[in-house]
């Protein structure tokens, strides 16, 4: 058998299994919509927090009105004390509390200075960001508003008082994902971390079902078999990874400074050493319904070991240095330097070379692994003979 | 057979099942030491931020002695903004601080400096953290450059504090003080690992009813009390798990928790009582080992996503909340956050699971399916004779 025949048997066993075609084609339309769907609205807005107003002045009014103005808080109600406003919080209709105390205008009036008090849901972190960086916002601008009357009726004049509140301007931008955006910040991780799963899990489910069974696999050597599967999922999965990284970024609003080619070069060790690792790797299952369960459960110790969630200086070193050898984990880090940041070619070459290098070493351990199971198959054979 | 026997007959059955075993046994416990280990640094501290210091002046020195008692921040020196910005791009720091040329000597003679803070938002958890840190720590400087302003303009000292900032913010984060991200975080991703992990025992389980038939097979007659064995079975194995989760969390780590665990407990069993009848469900309608895998992992896959612990619920689309509602586990960590953040008692808690409601509907129709799938040998026979 030539190597295109038996790209072109494993693609039919592929196509005519209906689990392979739910797991591969399904699964990664599926995902495509399903993951990022709770994400959608980007950013959390107009969190509703209640407000303690102990003050009933004009200037704590102002307060509340400014705070309601910020996009990020909606006040929902000015209850009468602190005991409520645990109420409305515990039964989950506010988020965050603001409290002015009694006397705040007046005591800003004699110069004294007043406490606000902010408090936040930190259960949800976001919420509670949301909660606090509006509350902190609107609490500031009554705190310049003050200043700039107090400033000038001690008779500076107006251009003076702009300078003496603000003495330097602190300009803090977002870099990479402007809009500070969830999508942009889940989407590129998460779908090289799907495409890796369901290329595992396809590999592994249509390896199973064959060893127990004769058929083409057994009639040619190792060495054809792992090239011919390695190149038909990689290249199935070619036609994928373009849906996920040409389509999908551009449709959830992912940020790409990379070129095209660039991106293939990059994206090309990276399937193969993955379909070569689901080779390997499939030769220890029998069981079909057994490598979705398995590569369901690490997939979500993966995905946070990338590193886009959750900095990789506080992750312990030794599972650092283990999750290297996952395709996924250079691949993440590699590519969103790459395509989300814009390092330029240079910068990710340490990765590209690592994925080569697992590509390698994984392409030696499936050869192994299917030879293995091609002199099982012939044991079993001469002994049911 | 009596129910006695049943149960002892699905434990032999476990402990012939390697896989079964495993999943039982050490597969939660490691997945879940591990996925804590991994946010077990808890607090994000010392992360790298460079620092392109272009005026070299007593006031970027003191401003960045700021930086660095920030417990967060952990500022790098660069030479000249092009290796900082390199290595912005490469993630090795996850913000850029630029001090202009010239800024002393721009707040000397009241020109208005520009700071720029670039923040990678890319990483957004991380991003955002450091933009707030980074400006706090820098007001907190500026405030004593401030202050030197007034006194030389003739403000008293006493005066001082209240004319600097004459609102005083203090900022309270409800129910995680100290802002802890195993607090935050380990619960849902165990919860969500949790949730998976049972769904494949029980469906494993059922999947051993199957016998290899032509076409979709029928299930033996007496499959109901064998699934009655395997719940009194598994439930309570399942349940140790789950609450191998609360005592690690809330026992060893002594993470603050308001309510009791007993109340935690009746929520978690509630959670695996409703998963039951899903996988009941679809093990009905689908009858095949792997596809049932499959779609116990399509639907339960992204839980943690859709949880509303990362991304508030509110915010989500309106889809994506309906689309929450059918897995059991939104529903537990509802709870699970009333529990442990708000101290519900026992009524809020019924309260809570009654909205587990809307799987009633599954019993009838798990009732009709298996009319159809269970056989009724018991039956035949007699009307034979």
């Amino acid at each position: 058998m030539t190597l295109w025949q038996l790209m072109w048997r494993d693609l039919k066993s592929i196509l005519s299994d209906k689990d392979l075609v739910l797991t591969i084609f399904g699964a990664v339309l599926f995902y495509s919509v399903l993951y990022p769907l709770p994400y959608l609205h980007q950013v959390p807005t107009e969190q509703n927090i209640v407000v303690v107003d102990h003050d009933h002045s004009s200037l704590s009014r102002r307060v509340i009105r400014h705070a309601d103005a910020s996009a990020k808080i909606r006040v929902q109600a000015v209850l009468p004390s602190v005991d409520e406003a645990q109420l409305w919080i515990t039964s989950g209709e506010a988020h965050g509390l603001l409290v002015i105390p009694e006397g705040f205008r007046r005591n800003l009036l004699l110069g004294k200075g007043a406490t606000l008090s902010y408090g936040g849901d930190a259960s949800y972190f976001l919420i509670y960001s949301a909660v606090v960086e509006g509350l902190v916002s609107a609490g500031m601008d009554a705190s310049k508003q003050i200043q700039m009357v107090g400033l000038l009726a001690r008779g500076q004049t107006a251009a003076q008082v702009e300078k003496s509140l603000d003495s330097i301007t602190i300009n803090s931008v977002p870099a990479f994902n402007p809009s500070l955006g969830y999508t942009p910040y889940v989407v590129p991780g998460l779908f090289l971390l799907i495409l890796h799963q369901t290329m595992l899990i396809g590999i592994c489910i249509l390896g199973a079902s064959q060893w127990r069974k004769s058929g083409y696999w057994q009639s040619v050597s190792p060495l054809l078999l792992v090239s011919a599967r390695v190149l038909t999922f990689s290249s199935i999965y070619a036609v994928l990874a373009t849906f996920y990284l040409g389509y999908c970024y551009y449709f959830y609003d992912v940020s790409v400074l990379a070129t095209i080619s660039e991106v293939s070069l990059f994206m090309l060790p990276f399937i193969l050493a993955t379909a070569a690792l689901g080779t390997a790797i499939s030769s220890l299952f029998v069981r079909r319904d057994l490598p979705t369960q398995f590569f369901l459960l690490i997939s979500m110790p993966i995905l946070f070991v990338a590193g886009f969630v959750w900095p990789l200086a506080l992750i312990p070193e030794p599972l650092v240095l283990l999750s290297q050898i996952i395709p996924a984990v250079p691949a993440i880090s590699g590519m969103l330097n790459l395509n989300q940041m814009g390092s330029g070619w240079l910068a990710v070459l340490p990765q590209w070379l690592q994925l080569w290098a697992l590509f390698v070493v994984f392409s030696g351990l499936a050869l192994v692994g299917i030879k293995y199971r091609q002199q099982q198959s012939l044991a079993n054979r001469h002994l049911t003979e | 057979m009596t129910v006695k026997q049943r149960c002892l007959s699905e434990l032999t059955q476990l402990w012939r099942s390697p896989w079964q075993l495993a999943m039982v046994s050490y597969i939660p416990l490691i997945s879940m030491l591990c996925l804590w280990w991994l946010f077990s640094a808890g607090l994000p501290r010392q992360l790298p931020v460079a620092v392109v210091d272009q005026d070299n002046s007593q006031v970027s020195r003191m401003l960045t002695r700021n930086l660095q008692a920030n417990s967060v921040i952990s500022p790098q020196s660069y030479a000249n903004l092009a290796t900082a910005e390199a290595d912005m791009r490469q993630a090795k720091v996850y913000a850029l601080v630029v001090f202009p040329v010239g800024m002393n000597k721009d707040l000397i003679t009241a020109n208005k400096p520009l700071i720029d803070i670039r923040y990678n938002s890319q990483f957004l958890l991380v991003g955002k953290l450091l933009s707030s840190q980074i400006q706090l720590s820098l007001g907190n400087g500026l405030v004593t450059l401030g202050a030197k302003k007034l006194l030389l303009s003739g403000t008293h000292s006493e005066s001082l504090a209240a004319s600097l900032s004459p609102v005083t913010s203090q900022t309270t984060a409800l129910f995680n003080r100290n802002n802890n991200y195993v607090g935050f975080l380990v619960p849902p991703v165990l919860i969500a690992l949790w949730q998976i992990l049972s769904v494949f025992v029980f469906m494993n389980s059922l999947n051993a009813e199957l016998k290899p038939a032509e076409g979709k097979p029928k299930l033996a007659a007496d499959f109901w009390q064998s699934v009655i064995a395997k719940v009194l079975v598994l439930t309570p194995i399942m349940l140790v798990h789950g609450s191998f989760i609360l005592v690690w969390l809330y026992l060893y780590l002594a993470l603050p928790i308001a309510g009791s665990m007993g109340l935690l407990l009746i929520a978690q069993l509630a959670m695996l009582i409703i998963l039951w009848v899903i996988a009941c469900f679809i093990f009905l309608i689908i009858r095949e080992k792997a596809s049932c895998i499959s779609i116990c992992t399509a639907l339960f896959a992204p839980a943690f996503a859709f949880m509303g612990i990362t991304f508030p619920v509110n915010d989500m689309p309106l889809l994506a909340q309906w689309w929450r509602l059918i897995m059991p586990s939104s529903h537990y960590i509802d709870s699970h956050v009333g529990i442990v953040s708000y101290g519900e008692a026992l009524p809020q808690l019924l309260t809570q699971l009654g909205s587990y409601w809307i799987f009633l509907p599954l019993i009838p129709l798990i009732f009709i399916f298996s009319r159809f799938a269970v056989e009724r040998s018991s039956i035949e026979p007699e009307g034979g004779q």
